[in-house]
């Protein structure tokens, strides 16, 4: 390590210097237009893999479930066209107002833990500090592997009966045991896998955080603004947009969760039903029950479920959400 | 809207798009003509569901095949249970089932009557079978399926810990009231943690068993309905209520964690279970100190334990096999080569095939199993019909329904009225 750098690095320090001197400025040559057709057709091309891929693995599969959901479809024997039948059903269905219950108490508690958690490291993050780049690394590596087979199976072995978490509770007085066995609790492992798992919406406030002006902070404390009021009239408002992505982003995940609840729950959302995600069970319904047709009716229902979350928060952000530079909107 | 009862047959919609929707499943087929030689090998594929100790003595089993068979590879592939049978339904779907592949009495509506399975009449050899085993092999009268071993229920318990407690070996005829008197009587003698016997009503073998013994079944004949009313599973239900409340069976919230089970993980003194479970868990338990045993299951009437003989696992060959022939040498191979059945050994249960109870080796353990089959044979009677296709989804209602019941979350009433309009949807969907 001490001795190498004094051979190799010269040669590469020139072959780095090299090139912005000639060039790159030779490449800024003007090319000669080309007409907007040709140019617009050389994109498609390039897009086509895209374009089959999604038509095939996306849209068709998609195309065929709506038309599915509008059928009594079995895996195995096939199906008939019943209307909305299925879409009445599920209004009749038990299990369609637990996996509701499941899905939106999981949205409501999993989604701001997240958000708060990520600000919060995400502001302590952007701080300058010596090693502040491994710190950034080692709090976003969680989010790699979270959604793995293997992060579900140790979350698994950490609460269940006698694990570390009943162990640690225990000395507080707790006696539920396990989460895992305990109905009334089990949902908050999936909620604490997630929040754990804050990587990406920490990255994004980051960029947001350090996009606020400084000048905004110092002429604050000039006014003899503490910390809070910073925080709460220029620091929240500055990153209302992005906040505002971030919930819109985890919210439609969350709806979406299905991996760690399978694995921790299975497809009966056990222990009693209270890890029934919304997916899980059109999973089973699917897959377990074969009831291809009515699984398609419970996914479109979650299709227009997510739309109608999201128009709302479009909604609510028009007066909610500070745009800087359109002030006078 | 309601569903048209008289609405046109479903058939077949499948196609490959759908299948492909559903799942991307990698294909393998041999494209070979159906000689095979040595330099030009037919290819077939094997699959089974079971740990790895069984892969490897069957991968051996097979092995030994291929050097007999020159002109004929097998590819193998194994899982556990439920992802095995995931992994087939969905293969299913896409018509991409391997040439030979194991099979389950649960699972043999479903596949047979969708065609999916190759009439094994005249393609196998059906002359060396023990009396009884083929009839659960067939579908309406047509041989589909060839049985690779059987079992039957059987009361699998600790006889050191029993005997230990002042509990007489359970004799035919037990009665349920007597068992649960033992557990009782069992769990308050071995203390905290440990328990007399596992919580039974959650399984609904066990309640087709108790409505075998007052000469109902759990399914109509035809398949299509359940043959018992919502009030009758909610007594079911409550055949261990009082035990749960008393805390002489385990809580469902120690239950759910169990990974091996009660009586490998030294916890549990007895469970009704398949007879052919026993020499599996029987080292385990030794290790541990303890020794296992068999007897009939509890029963409502000393004359009639409901007890058949079912079939533990059947070989069956898919219909799209190009190579009928090489599947049905690999069959008789491992159902009738003394060589093949001596590597085999009990792994799948007491062979069915008279030269495999010639052949195999038995331990102490499965000669028990062997014993133990011996000693109820007078009260083995026919097996019900193949269940309904439905049936691997209704097993998994009535165990999720029964921890509504465990958690007190629902009452068995209650429980037992969503069970119905559950199974009935999943019957009528079959129709």
């Amino acid at each position: 390590m001490s001795a190498s750098p004094s051979t190799t690095a010269p040669p590469a320090a020139t072959g780095a210097e090299a090139p912005p001197a000639g060039g790159s400025r030779g490449a800024a040559k003007r090319r000669a237009p080309i007409s907007r057709r040709g140019e617009r057709l050389v994109g498609y091309t390039f897009m086509t893999p895209w374009i089959i891929g999604s038509l095939v693995f996306t849209v068709g599969p998609m195309l065929w479930s709506l038309y599915l959901s509008f059928t009594d479809y079995h895996l195995l024997l096939g199906g008939d066209w019943v209307g909305m039948a299925n879409y009445t059903a599920m209004f009749e269905d038990p299990m369609f107002g637990r996996a509701v219950k499941v899905t939106l108490l999981y949205v409501l508690l999993a989604v701001p833990l997240k958000l708060i958690a990520s600000l919060a490291v995400a502001m302590l993050l952007t701080q300058s500090r010596r090693g502040i780049g491994f710190y950034r690394a080692a709090f976003y590596m969680p989010s790699l592997i979270a959604m793995s087979v293997g992060i579900a199976i140790v979350w698994k072995a950490l609460f269940s009966g006698g694990g570390p978490q009943d162990q640690f509770m225990s000395w507080f007085g707790w006696e539920g045991g396990g989460f895992i066995g305990n109905p009334s609790v089990s949902i908050l492992m999936l909620v604490l896998l997630s929040v754990w798992t804050f990587g990406a919406p920490m990255v994004i406030f980051m960029a947001g955080l350090l996009q606020v002006p400084s000048e905004l902070y110092e002429a604050a404390e000039v006014d003899g603004a503490g910390r809070w009021h910073r925080f709460v009239h220029i620091t929240i408002p500055m990153l209302s947009p992005v906040i505002f992505f971030n919930v819109l982003m985890e919210t439609v995940h969350a709806f979406q969760l299905f991996g760690p609840a399978f694995i921790i729950g299975g497809t009966a959302g056990g222990p009693a039903w209270s890890t029934l995600f919304y997916t899980v069970r059109i999973y089973a319904l699917a897959f377990v029950d074969l009831r291809m047709g009515y699984a398609s009716a419970w996914a479109w229902m979650l299709v227009l479920a997510v739309g109608v979350v999201t128009l709302i928060m479009f909604r609510a952000a028009k007066n909610l959400v500070y745009y800087a530079g359109e002030d006078n909107r | 809207m309601m569903r048209n009862p008289h609405g046109l047959r479903r058939r077949s919609l499948l196609t490959g798009a759908s299948a492909t929707a559903v799942l991307a499943a990698a294909a393998a087929c041999g494209e070979d003509g159906p000689a095979g030689t040595a330099d030009d090998p037919v290819e077939i594929s094997f699959e089974w569901w079971g740990d790895d100790a069984r892969a490897e003595i069957t991968t051996e089993a097979v092995n030994l095949f291929m050097s007999k068979n020159e002109g004929i590879k097998v590819q193998t592939n194994f899982a556990d249970f439920p992802t095995y049978w995931e992994g087939m339904t969905g293969r299913m779907a896409s018509q991409d089932l391997p040439d030979v592949f194991q099979m389950d009495y649960s699972r043999l509506r479903q596949f047979g009557t969708t065609g999916l399975l190759l009439p094994l009449e005249g393609v196998v050899k059906t002359d060396d079978f023990r009396e009884g085993f083929l009839e659960t092999a067939k579908l309406d009268g047509k041989l589909i399926a060839v049985p690779a071993a059987g079992n039957t229920l059987g009361l699998i318990y600790r006889s050191d810990w029993f005997e230990a407690h002042g509990v007489a070996a359970p004799a035919p005829g037990y009665s349920w009231d007597a068992y649960a008197a033992d557990i009782a009587k069992v769990t308050a003698g071995l203390g905290e943690g440990k328990w007399g016997g596992g919580d039974w009503a959650g399984q609904y073998h066990f309640m087709e068993l108790w409505l075998r013994q007052q000469g109902g079944s759990f399914y109509t004949e035809d398949g299509k309905a359940l043959a018992f009313d919502q009030a009758k599973l909610a007594e079911w239900w409550q055949t261990t209520a009082a035990l749960y409340a008393a805390g002489d069976v385990p809580p469902v919230a120690t239950t759910v964690e169990w990974v091996e089970g009660g009586l490998v993980q030294d916890l549990l003194a007895s469970e009704i279970g398949w007879d052919n479970f026993m020499p599996g868990f029987s080292p385990t338990v030794e290790a541990n100190g303890g020794t296992l045993a068999l007897a009939a299951p509890p029963t409502l009437d000393p004359n009639n334990l409901g007890l058949y003989l079912k079939p533990s696992m059947q070989f069956v060959i898919s219909a799209a096999t190009e190579q009928a022939e090489a599947s049905a040498k690999l069959i008789d191979f491992l159902l009738g080569d003394p060589e093949a059945i001596a590597i085999l050994g009990t792994s799948r249960g007491i062979p069915a095939t008279n030269a495999g109870l010639a052949n195999v080796e038995l331990d102490a353990a499965s000669q028990a199993v062997i014993d133990y089959e011996a000693s109820v044979s007078q009260y083995l009677t026919t097996p019900p019909p193949a269940p309904p296709a439905a049936t691997g989804a209704i097993e998994v209602k009535f165990g999720e329904l029964y921890q509504q019941v465990q958690y007190a979350e629902m009452t068995p009433v209650e429980a037992a009225e969503l069970f119905f309009t559950e199974a009935e949807t999943l019957l009528a969907n079959e129709q």
